[in-house]
């Protein structure tokens, strides 16, 4: 997989969901809003609503362990990132179009597949905590033989 | 909470989300296409390949799953612990046939297959709250419940009059289908019977379709059609994939190149699809086919119910057949129903009908193939094209234009089986294409167990 296809997880029409896990080993999912990354994925910074990210928050400041799957709902081209979690603060007033513009293109592609923006509207997207993390692994999780290969 | 009231979530239109963990520490995301509801407290995923989930979980049971209502678009969440793996028993056997389906339908027969059948106990299940900042508008295919309900009983009535009203097999089946539109909305539904000479499935009743494909075949075990007919198990697909709209899509494509194949009919476009087997004890007497553009169609409500109505409608068809072959054997042979003379072989244009002749239409039968074209067009195959080239040499050796069923059954050449010959079904095959390819030739019915060869034009008969 090129570079390009790995930096495909930066668009902003993406599926995003967030994986965590607690001091026990009990794991816990949270679906993010956006990601970015500044530096071509040696770290990044995923959006999380605040409302529905309460174990993921505590989980990152625990365990700090984290890992991050950006999904194409056409074509179902994924990546998934795996690192730790540097900081979780929350997200500035700056940031609040990067969320909504991640959000916004992956509800118009749901749009596409059948579902209307009479129901993604209704997904809350603000306040979002901000999760830096530093990269460690990914991996290609396209379904197909090569899913799972580790691509850095 | 109760799992089942999370029913839309386990239809698979929108992919749910498994976290799992490994000794180490790091935890793993994976989509899943279906998950499975046992009952309250299990639920089961599918296992098709080896890969990093299934090893997570064989280091740390715990995993995570999160599901979405793809009408509401509510998240839920779902603490589970993984159980053990199946490899046998009703469930494997149940989720195998689904994915042995898609796989025979997309020409992946034996590489997209079940390894094994994942069961989780469910820990907890809680509803994502906040994940919505307020419920979304009502959709307007949102209360299939409700609906069915005040249905049920009446489209129960309603079908079992139908059928035991009927007077013969067409009319039982166009009731059929109409009544599953008025009462279940289903717009595109088929009905193929069994035929058990040939052991295929045939295409004899269409709805909801610009081609009626009468006459259309499917063998056992191939496609969602045929592995319903094999397993006698009912299948419903929501969401269909899109491999398995790519592969129909290809299919359809190739019916359209001229080969000598009836199309099934199908919408180009299906988001769900449910086939009903249409069983009497074990005898298959058929398949019941709906599907729709709204990837929500059916429901479990309608997998339940409609098994009782497939149930009443194979009881009607299968009594219908039966019915007609006790007549024909019972019936008191007349001078019409002496046994149809011996094939000729050269043929003179046939030119009797009701009405002057002014078009000509050749047929030509190719012996080998078992096969009929008019006009250079594929028009029907085997018992049915049997039937057709002798009546038209009888009508060309005798002027006769008025047949009995029963004359036709006691013509041993045609290969009717002595006994559950299912006559009627090829007459009403015959009558369809006929219809369809060749209308100034037609059968038509003129009292019960009669029928007259009805001809527009000159019919040149050859045979190859």
């Amino acid at each position: 997989m090129s570079g390009a296809r790995i930096n495909r997880c930066l668009e902003h029409n993406v599926s995003v969901v967030v994986g965590s896990v607690n001091g026990a080993g009990e794991p816990s999912t949270c679906r993010a809003l956006a990601l970015t990354s500044e530096d071509g994925l040696s770290t990044l910074t995923v959006y999380v609503p605040v409302s529905t990210s309460r174990d993921t928050i505590a989980n990152v400041a625990t365990t700090g362990r984290l890992t991050v799957v950006a999904t194409h709902p056409l074509d179902h081209h994924s990546v998934q990132l795996k690192g730790k979690a540097a900081t979780a603060r929350l997200a500035r007033e700056d940031e609040a179009s990067v969320v909504s513009r991640g959000f916004d293109g992956f509800a118009e592609l749901l749009n596409r597949i059948g579902i209307p923006p009479r129901v993604t509207n209704a997904v809350t997207r603000w306040p979002a905590f901000a999760i830096e993390m530093r990269v460690e692994e990914i991996y290609d999780q396209t379904p197909g033989p090569k899913a799972g290969i580790r691509l850095k | 909470m109760r799992l089942s009231d999370l029913s839309r979530c386990f239809q698979g239109i929108i992919p749910s989300v498994i976290a799992t963990c490994d000794a180490g520490g790091t935890p793993n995301i994976a989509y899943l296409s279906q998950v499975y509801l046992i009952d309250e407290r299990h639920v089961a995923l599918s296992r098709q390949f080896f890969n990093k989930t299934q090893r997570n979980l064989d280091e740390n049971p715990l995993a995570c799953l999160e599901m979405v209502d793809p009408l509401t678009f509510q998240a839920y969440r779902l603490r589970l612990t993984f159980l053990r793996s199946e490899k046998s028993g009703p469930l494997f056997d149940q989720m195998s046939m689904r994915i042995e389906a898609i796989a025979a339908h997309t020409g992946m027969t034996g590489i997209f297959k079940l390894i094994g059948s994942d069961i989780f106990e469910v820990r907890s299940v809680e509803k994502v709250e906040g994940f919505l900042t307020a419920a979304p508008a009502e959709s307007p295919g949102d209360a299939p419940t409700l609906d069915g309900r005040r249905s049920e009983v009446r489209g129960l009535q309603w079908v079992s009059d139908r059928i035991n009203r009927a007077c013969d097999l067409e009319s039982l089946l166009a009731a059929v289908l109409q009544a599953l539109q008025e009462y279940f909305y289903f717009s595109h539904t088929i009905v193929l019977l069994y035929d058990e000479i040939a052991g295929r499935l045939v295409t004899i009743a269409s709805r909801g379709y610009g081609q009626s494909g009468v006459g259309a075949e499917v063998e056992i075990g191939q496609g969602l059609i045929g592995t319903v007919a094999r397993e006698r198990r009912l299948l419903r697909f929501k969401n269909l994939d899109s491999d398995l709209r790519y592969s129909r899509t290809i299919r359809r494509e190739s019916s359209e190149t001229g080969c000598a194949e009836i199309p099934l009919p199908g919408l180009s476009d299906p988001q769900s699809v449910m086939a009903i087997p249409l069983t009497v004890g074990n005898r298959l007497v058929g398949v019941l086919v709906a599907e729709d553009r709204d990837p929500v169609r059916f429901s479990e409500w309608h997998e339940a119910y409609l098994e009782i109505i497939g149930n009443q409608i194979a009881l009607g068809i299968a009594r219908m057949i039966d019915r007609a072959a006790e007549e024909a054997e019972a019936a008191e042979p007349d001078p019409a129903t002496r046994p149809l003379a011996p094939p000729t072989t050269a043929h003179a244009p046939v030119q009797t009908g009701k009405m002057a002749a002014t078009k000509q239409h050749t047929l030509i039968y190719y012996k080998n193939d078992d096969a009929i074209f008019v006009d250079g067009e594929y028009l029907i195959r085997n018992i049915p094209a049997r039937i057709l080239w002798k009546l038209l040499e009888e009508s060309q050796r005798t002027g006769r234009t008025e047949f009995s069923n029963r004359e036709v059954r006691l013509d041993e050449s045609l290969g009717l089986p002595p006994v559950k010959d299912n006559f009627e079904s090829r007459l009403i095959l015959l009558r369809h294409r006929l219809r369809e390819k060749c209308p100034d030739l037609q059968i038509v019915s003129t009292a019960r167990g009669r029928f007259s060869l009805q001809k527009n034009a000159t019919i040149d008969m050859i045979e190859r």
